[in-house]
């Protein structure tokens, strides 16, 4: 009996995607050379399967930045925040993201997986409760698992169901972290975050929200789903990451709080990692700029984002959101007609995402769109046409039916 | 008057046709990933439907330490009679 063999049936999974052409899965990307354009297996394609939202990966401004850190700081920092890692533009950026928010504190993370567990492992220990959507992304379950506080579960965008169990707490529940994702990154949804808000007040809870996916893209601002939903002074901490909007790699938390600042001293995963490198620091903070007076950028997001959803929806293809958003689901009926539906727009020169069980809800296969501010509306057009061929030439739409 | 134990059968029998209608009733000692070929995800559904019929919350780390149906149903019926899980 080999340890390997527990990975037998994955290992047959990944074969099976990456017969005949490109894999599904981890797929070779051969070169980048701008936000939406890139070479797969030879061929040029139009990048709609990226988290690359406000389209900044090749901004001069953030590169410039970037090469100028890089050049006057050095190419790592080499050390914990704890240790040798706290540089000047560490700080400027936790009070420039603070500030963004109007709220007194911040932290920087070398992740957004790190942000979510270093925050709620840092925040709830023994005796707390950390209440999460059923739907969370990895990184919050790992957290709650680092974490020694009770973790429990409530259904998926249900305040009503998150109200029950805080209800079975009782005068426990003033000691209960809410957990809830400004946009669930597999079906593109949201949460109805104005109720979810009503509950956590009623029970006197703490309200976290991950806006990972969210962030640059909602709100006047680009803050997030919560400045969008008008419930910024119900919230208690902000989650976020540097590698989608703000095009780096990276994470953050803010607070209301003052006393996040705590949480520097307590975070393993803060702690016990190196600090992000001078220039991903450098090219975040001028990102950060220009989310905030980002207008022009949402309005192009967001009409090519209208344009997907309503395109897609014509054609008959079901999609995992009623809401639009960034990023559109396209709920197939196996696993078999969702990699055929992944080949044949990577063949029209369309690279998106193959999303598979386990890493989605309720057992769905999705053909996942992300869409971003630097598309063009020809862009937009190249899209719907692959969708427009799909729709003709594989599953009839109405096969979408047959997943509930 | 029932016990706590046949409560918690029935919440699991009746868990299982909501959340995993396809399965039916499968052995109830059997490794719910090896065993009877559950993934991460459908644990999760199905043990939402039984704290629903029970009206209880188990906490995650309860599950990550339960491998049988049988095991879960330990479990629930002394956290519901005031055990510890």
């Amino acid at each position: 009996m080999s340890i390997f063999e527990k990975f037998e049936a994955a290992a047959r999974a990944r074969s099976e995607l990456a017969a005949d052409g490109p894999s599904a899965i981890a797929t070779p990307i051969d070169s980048v050379r701008s936000a939406t354009r890139g070479t797969i297996d030879g061929q040029e394609v139009l990048l709609a399967g990226t988290n690359n939202y406000m389209g900044l990966t090749f901004d001069s401004d953030v590169i410039k930045a970037s090469q100028d850190a890089l050049t006057s700081s050095g190419s790592g920092t080499t050390g914990s925040r704890m240790a040798n890692g706290s540089y000047d533009g560490h700080a400027a950026l936790e009070r420039e993201l603070a500030d963004a928010f109007g709220w007194p504190a911040a932290i920087v993370f070398s992740t957004g997986y790190q942000a979510n567990l270093g925050t709620l492992s840092g925040l709830a220990a023994d005796g707390d409760y950390l209440l999460v959507d059923a739907d969370s992304h990895a990184s919050i379950y790992d957290g709650c698992r680092l974490s020694r506080a009770q973790t429990l579960v409530f259904r998926h965008n249900d305040p009503a169901n998150l109200d029950r169990r805080l209800a079975r707490l009782g005068d426990e529940a003033k000691r209960a972290v809410v957990v809830v994702e400004g946009l669930y990154s597999m079906m593109g949804d949201q949460p109805p975050l104005d109720e979810f808000v009503e509950v956590k007040k009623k029970h006197g809870a703490w309200l976290v929200v991950d806006e990972a996916h969210s962030f640059g893209v909602f709100g006047k601002r680009g803050l997030g789903l919560s400045e969008q939903a008008g419930v910024l002074d119900d919230v208690d901490f902000i989650i976020g990451t540097f590698s989608k909007s703000l095009a780096g790699i990276g994470g953050f938390c803010v607070s209301r709080h003052q006393q996040l600042e705590l949480l520097r001293l307590a975070s393993r995963p803060y702690i016990f990692t190196a600090s992000p490198s001078p220039a991903v620091i450098a090219g975040t903070r001028v990102a950060l700029q220009k989310i905030v007076a980002g207008k022009a950028l949402r309005a192009q997001l967001q009409r090519n984002i209208e344009r997907l959803y309503a395109g897609a929806r014509k054609l008959g293809f079901r999609l995992g959101s009623d809401t639009p958003g960034p990023v559109a689901a396209i709920i197939l009926p196996d696993r078999a007609t969702a990699l055929a539906h992944w080949k044949g727009l990577l063949a029209s020169g369309v690279y998106a995402n193959l999303m598979i069980p386990p890493a989605t809800p309720a057992g769905l296969n999705l053909l996942r769109i992300s869409m971003s501010a630097a598309h063009s509306d020809e862009d937009v057009d190249q899209i719907l046409d692959g969708l427009t061929v799909l729709a003709a030439d594989l599953a009839p739409p109405e096969l979408a039916q047959a997943v509930s | 008057m029932s016990s706590t134990r046949d409560r918690v059968d029935a919440a699991i029998g009746q868990g299982l046709n909501n959340a995993l209608p396809e399965l039916g009733q499968p052995d109830r000692d059997a490794v719910l990933t090896s065993g009877i070929g559950l993934d991460s995800v459908q644990i999760m559904n199905l043990v939402m439907e039984i704290e629903d019929e029970l009206d209880i919350s188990v906490p995650v780390d309860v599950l990550a330490e339960t491998r049988t149906l049988n095991e879960l149903a330990e479990r629930l019926t002394r956290m519901i009679d005031g055990d510890t899980p």
